[in-house]
């Protein structure tokens, strides 16, 4: 298989901050693969590095097999973060562009956009706006696709239908990359890469993540207190709703140290969330 | 409100732009504009033809300098001389009682010229060329058209290419399968096509609202015209590179602007000017243009007249315009700017 997006003990540095750290994964054709992270975490960073736009300090970052060169970027798409539309001109115009641009025709619009073809993108709401830079991406048929944050702001039809796409641009071979910290994006992958503090620090899907991290699920009516204590306590601690849950740890040492704090409270044990195992992953 | 101040200066000691515009600069203004703000020429480059020529030039005052003594020459060598901008002043020995032309053009040597020949009453003729009743906005309109291009071209540009920045979409573009030419010159032409309209426009009204004469060749000052433009919208391109945001790429317009009103020759004569300041006025694209539109216009001068301006442009041109290519170039391409080094 050769991988659509590489890189190679891939760092870069801005001064003396390093904002990825040699770092190192493959996106074969078909796949669809989440760089997941907290803000900060390098994601962007690197994709940037894949597409091109930044040059690394150190090691590569191969786009098809190769450096980001004007021929390898004909068969990339690239949705940015900030979409990268002409707000003063039209959906139409828009999408013109972008197909003279990569040297097709372009593919008109979809049902959800074709309403407001004449209309500025400046005036359509924000997940409309997403699917036409989706659909920009899409007109020239890409073997590998980068997304940042494809569906952020997007309602959940919108993000339905998006990943709905995705996984039809996978099937048809294209390689896909998608940098999120939304755990709903995330379990949409194939497969998933967590970034923390510039590093890939784990690797796999969900489940090879999740592994047997377990979380202790605290229900009580002092649950602040109990967040704080734990907090305190040194334990990884999360919210949900109002009971806290306490990653990677015995339900018999989180027990002893309510107890300690005359907290009383019912303790489960349950299997850990991503977004837990990510929090307790990312611990410096 | 204390708050407020406190935020407004701890934001303003970061913002070394803002800083130095509000420091620096000013000290810098006065200081080069002191110097510069002379209307006085001392010495005026005098050329003597016909017989009595040796005779005449050693009776001269002070304020005429000698460059060219040519007793064996006729009255064409010297207005030749004085439509190529080579001398401000000529007199011709040739008629009686000698004729003094002088370079009406040139309106703040005119005048001491003028005033100095009057003295000797009819022991000379004068005669003031291509500007006779010495009227200012004859001289002014010309240099104008330029400073006004330069304005909005400059600003404009840099505007357009930052604004591509600030909405992310230079990104997009750097990852399509353009070459960063295409997209300076795509970017660019639109500009160039809208300052050529608006030069056009500018000069017509220039003409018609002041009655400036147009004695030169259109082609020739379309010409000087174009290449201008491309100094122009080179230095907006120039400036983008360096400004993240709009506000920043008008501060650093505005700084490229005010040295040309005034240096370029435009309002002072570089002739009063000390050599001290006077240098920058050579590294200024308007101070050129300003050369060749009174030339073309006023002068009627041709291009053998005015291959030095002219060559000067080209020059510039091609410098500010490739350092603004492998500028906007770096930002658009980092990863094929690095596989070509």
């Amino acid at each position: 298989m050769t991988a659509v997006l590489e890189t190679r003990n891939l760092v870069k540095r801005f001064g003396s901050f390093t904002a990825v750290d040699d770092v190192n994964y493959l996106v074969g054709p078909g796949e669809v693969v989440g760089l997941l992270g907290a803000n900060g975490a390098g994601k962007t960073t690197t994709i940037r590095m894949l597409a091109g736009l930044l040059n690394p300090t150190g090691g590569q970052a191969l786009l098809l097999g190769g450096i980001p060169d004007r021929s390898a970027r004909r068969r990339l798409g690239y949705v940015p973060q900030g979409l990268g539309l002409y707000a003063d001109l039209t959906v139409e115009q828009n999408l013109a562009f972008t197909a003279e641009a990569f040297g097709v025709s372009s593919s008109g619009l979809p049902s959800s956009l074709a309403g407001a073809a004449d209309r500025l993108v400046s005036d359509i709401p924000l997940g409309l706006q997403r699917q036409l830079a989706f659909m920009g991406a899409l007109q020239h048929a890409p073997d590998v696709l980068i997304l940042d944050e494809p569906t952020s702001g997007v309602e959940p039809l919108g993000a339905a239908r998006l990943w709905d796409r995705i996984r039809s641009e996978a099937e048809g071979g294209a390689g896909v990359l998608v940098s999120t910290h939304s755990m709903d994006e995330a379990i949409q992958c194939d497969r998933l890469l967590m970034m923390a503090q510039g590093r890939i620090v784990a690797e796999g899907t969900e489940r090879q993540i999740v592994g047997d991290t377990t979380a202790v699920e605290v229900a009580t009516d002092t649950w602040q207190e109990a967040f704080s204590v734990l907090a305190h306590s040194g334990f990884v601690v999360t919210l949900a709703g109002r009971k806290v849950r306490v990653v990677d740890a015995s339900p018999g040492a989180v027990r002893t140290s309510l107890d300690d704090h005359d907290i009383s409270a019912t303790v489960t044990e349950a299997p850990a969330t991503l977004e837990e195992t990510m929090a307790l992953i990312a611990q410096p | 409100m204390r708050a407020m101040i406190l935020k407004e200066f701890r934001e303003l000691r970061r913002d070394k732009r803002t800083m130095a515009m509000l420091i620096v600069l000013p000290i810098l203004l006065l200081v080069v504009f002191g110097y510069a703000a002379n209307f006085n020429v001392d010495t005026i480059r005098t050329a003597v033809v016909g017989p009595s020529a040796d005779q005449v030039a050693e009776q001269l005052p002070d304020l005429f300098e000698v460059t060219i003594n040519e007793p064996d020459e006729t009255t064409d060598y010297l207005t030749d001389l004085l439509v190529a901008g080579t001398v401000s002043a000529g007199l011709d020995t040739t008629t009686q009682p000698p004729t003094v032309y002088v370079d009406g053009s040139n309106l703040f040597t005119a005048q001491p010229v003028v005033s100095a020949t009057n003295a000797l009453g009819d022991a000379v003729d004068v005669e003031v060329l291509f500007n006779p009743d010495l009227t200012t906005s004859w001289v002014l309109v010309p240099p104008l058209t330029g400073l006004i291009l330069m304005f909005i071209g400059v600003v404009i540009t840099a505007i357009g290419l930052v604004r591509e920045r600030e909405n992310g979409t230079l990104e997009q573009l750097a990852v399509m399968p353009l070459r960063p030419s295409t997209v300076i010159l795509g970017k660019i032409t639109p500009y160039f096509i809208l300052a050529a309209v608006d030069m056009v426009i500018v000069t017509i009204l220039g003409i018609t609202l002041f009655d400036v004469p147009f004695n030169g060749n259109v082609g020739l000052f379309a010409a000087g015209a174009a290449l201008f433009l491309f100094v122009v919208l080179g230095l907006g391109v120039l400036i983008s590179t360096v400004s993240q945001n709009a506000g920043q790429a008008i501060q650093m317009a505005l700084m490229v602007l005010l040295p040309q009103i005034l240096l370029s020759g435009m309002i002072f004569p570089l002739d009063a000017i000390p050599w001290g300041v006077r240098w920058i006025s050579y590294l200024l694209p308007l101070t050129y243009y300003t050369e060749l539109s009174i030339g073309v216009m006023l002068r009627g001068a041709g291009i053998e007249a005015l291959m030095i301006p002219f060559i000067i442009l080209v020059v510039m041109a091609a410098f500010i315009f490739s350092a603004a290519v492998l500028r906007f170039r770096k930002d658009l391409a980092p990863s094929a700017a690095k596989a070509a080094s």
